[in-house]
């Protein structure tokens, strides 16, 4: 019995570890449409640039963050063959959008266990990069892929953003269902 | 004894994080751009990021201070107002105040707890952030950005603390701005501009 129990906690930790390194590392998922036909798909143009607010200013209207963004996805997207071309001719139209919001970690189930040393609350700001694939045929919204993160010091620090954004546009985009 | 002397660091401690946790500062650089070609600068229309804070918008000295700060650092960096034609920068900032939430890591620490259960006391402040872009006046093209943040709880109703602060984040902000093209005159000028 205890041994049983110390099994589901030493379980329970070891879940909650990888959660907590979670606001640390970058979770990187996606949506397709079901019915999406994706051999189909050769070219690709830019759609108009988001006006939304990010949820932090120093990332509003940034050249910097946009154009190192643009560069990735471009080059992952010819190193699968498809074809920058203008928006008004390709068959998906490309959106991106990036949101930024501050979160708590309680590490909850860390000090339930005892598992941690130091099991203190974190707060972090979670950066989210949404990159969308609209059919322009359709008007559908055939592909979502996203990845979120804390991006706590990389604002400070160009390179890193740099670094990072580039990390997060090819895992992204790894997850298009295209294989060639 | 020794448990008031804790308490007190702890307090101390508490307070000098409330001010550490806010402060922050960075920049970004169009790497492919020349600064020594530019030499002047002036102030340009404010852009489409989203409105300021009303504490801020309408304060009576809040843009006298972040325009004279912006203005004296530029002077430093070499930057001056064109004497006549067009300048090569135009510069714009944009100030900003959102609610964010910090986490007291002191307490478990020290041992000094407020309660028994030592639980980590959680506290939102305000954090007021000013980002300056600096344009290229011929291409449109934003060429630095640069931004601090700071907890802003002790300064809005403070004038004397306020123009500090901002004379603080901007003079670190713009310690990253490549400098202007090197002209005697500009140093010259700044000094006498002093004593006048």
């Amino acid at each position: 019995m205890t041994r049983h129990r110390r099994v589901l906690g030493l379980a329970a930790a070891a879940i909650a570890a990888l959660t907590l390194a979670g606001c640390a590392t970058m979770h990187v998922r996606s949506y397709v449409g079901r019915d999406a036909d994706f051999g189909r798909y050769r070219t690709y143009g830019w759609g108009v640039e988001a006006a939304l607010p990010t949820g932090d200013p120093r990332l509003d209207s940034n050249p910097f963050f946009q154009e190192r963004l643009r560069t990735a996805v471009d080059t992952q997207l010819a190193a699968r063959a498809f074809e920058r071309i203008d928006a008004a001719e390709a068959d998906l139209l490309l959106h991106y959008h990036v949101s930024v919001t501050q979160r708590i970690d309680v590490n909850l189930i860390d000090q339930k266990y005892g598992y941690c040393e130091d099991c203190r609350p974190e707060v972090y700001d979670a950066g989210t990069l949404t990159l969308d694939l609209v059919d322009t045929r359709t008007g559908r919204l055939v592909w979502r892929g996203w990845a979120e993160r804390s991006i706590d010091g990389m604002l400070e620090e160009q390179d890193w953003m740099e670094q990072q954004i580039d990390e997060a546009v090819a895992r992204i985009l790894a997850r298009l269902p295209r294989t060639l | 004894m020794s448990r008031l002397l804790t308490g007190l660091a702890a307090v101390v401690l508490a307070l000098t994080a409330a001010g550490c946790a806010a402060r922050s500062a960075g920049s970004y650089v169009d790497r492919g751009i020349d600064f020594t070609q530019y030499r002047t600068y002036d102030w340009g229309p404010a852009d489409a990021l989203p409105a300021g804070d009303p504490r801020l918008a309408t304060h009576a000295y809040f843009q006298d201070y972040v325009q004279g700060a912006i203005e004296r650092r530029l002077a430093v960096r070499g930057f001056g107002r064109p004497a006549s034609g067009a300048p090569d920068l135009l510069i714009h900032y944009h100030a900003s105040i959102t609610q964010r939430i910090a986490v007291d890591p002191f307490d478990r620490e020290f041992g000094a707890c407020y309660d028994e259960n030592c639980r980590v006391r959680v506290t939102d402040y305000e954090a007021g952030l000013l980002v300056l872009d600096v344009v290229d006046a011929r291409t449109g093209r934003v060429v630095w950005r640069g931004w601090a943040r700071h907890g802003v709880a002790d300064i809005l109703n403070n004038p004397d603390r306020m123009a500090r602060r901002i004379n603080e984040a901007v003079t670190g902000m713009l310690q990253t701005l490549p400098a202007a093209a090197q002209v005697t005159a500009g140093t010259s000028s700044l000094q006498t501009g002093g004593k006048e």
